[in-house]
């Protein structure tokens, strides 16, 4: 469980693009989870990825040109 | 006044099934089993049914199981009102698939996740989780949600999976979390909930 470290999540307009970044995600065993967008935020789609801060760089590195997605954020 | 029964070959849930009948009108029960979920089930139907449990393993990946009746001990579980989050009975959830709701299977998985991940945060903690048919596929091992499951079963949830599903799906040696049960636990603690809820 990751619920008390602060944490990030990646956000989309649609859940077709999460369904593929999370095809991707696995492919590249880089952990995550999908969980339903935060109440705090508001989004277009309700589910996002949500992953620890430390791989924020590999995953905008996989994301970044293959899947489509509006923001990253970090929530604590 | 005891019978010993050869349960050897026989499927889920029948070794079960022929303990609890010979259970009604004898003291002692011996069952010879030949597989580890088949020795658990019976196990816990003898300690359900407040029975001391003796098991002897035997070289030949058998198990012989001694289910003797104690005059003290008042049978549990069938009884005893499970500790509950309401005032009428448990709060169960069953997932009987690997998706929530039917239509888009792929979509089903992501919604199931995002399901499972969420009981964390519900009013209302499920008492019991029970999973069968494809649910079963989320108790897995390598399963997407096995963390929250562990943790859920950490914080005190009860997980019932469906041993005849894996079975079926050829996964019993992969389950990862819970409990490998038999269709008396589970519709038993299904007749015995306060509500059940199945996304």
């Amino acid at each position: 469980m990751m619920s008390l470290q602060s944490y990030c999540v990646v956000l989309f307009k649609s859940v077709s693009h999460a369904m593929r970044a999370e095809k991707i995600l696995k492919n590249d065993k880089i952990p995550f989870k999908i969980i339903p967008v935060p109440k705090s935020i508001s989004s277009e789609c309700g589910v996002c990825i949500r992953f620890t801060p430390e791989y924020k760089e590999d995953i905008e590195a996989v994301l970044n040109g293959t899947v489509e997605y509006s923001d990253i954020r970090e929530l604590h | 006044m005891n019978e010993k029964i050869d349960a050897r070959g026989l499927a889920c849930p029948q070794p079960v099934v022929l303990a609890k009948k010979s259970l009604e009108t004898r003291n002692t029960v011996i069952v010879i089993v030949d597989n580890e979920t088949a020795r658990e089930n019976v196990k816990r139907l003898g300690e359900k049914s407040g029975c001391t449990v003796s098991i002897e393993d035997t070289e030949n990946g058998t198990f012989t199981l001694t289910l003797s009746k104690t005059d003290t001990v008042q049978p549990t579980g069938d009884i005893t009102p499970v500790p509950s989050s309401s005032a009428t009975g448990p709060n169960v959830f069953v997932i009987s698939a690997n998706t929530m709701g039917g239509g888009d299977d792929e979509l089903g998985e992501l919604l199931m996740k995002a399901f499972i991940h969420t009981i964390f945060d519900l009013d209302y903690l499920p008492d019991t989780l029970i999973f069968y048919n494809t649910g079963v596929k989320l108790a897995v091992k390598d399963s997407d949600v096995l963390d929250d499951l562990k943790q859920l079963e950490h914080d005190g949830v009860e997980i019932l999976v469906c041993g005849t599903c894996a079975n079926f799906f050829n996964i019993q040696d992969d389950i990862a979390v819970g409990i490998v049960s038999n269709m008396y636990d589970i519709a038993g603690t299904m007749s015995r909930a306060g509500r059940i809820v199945t996304p």
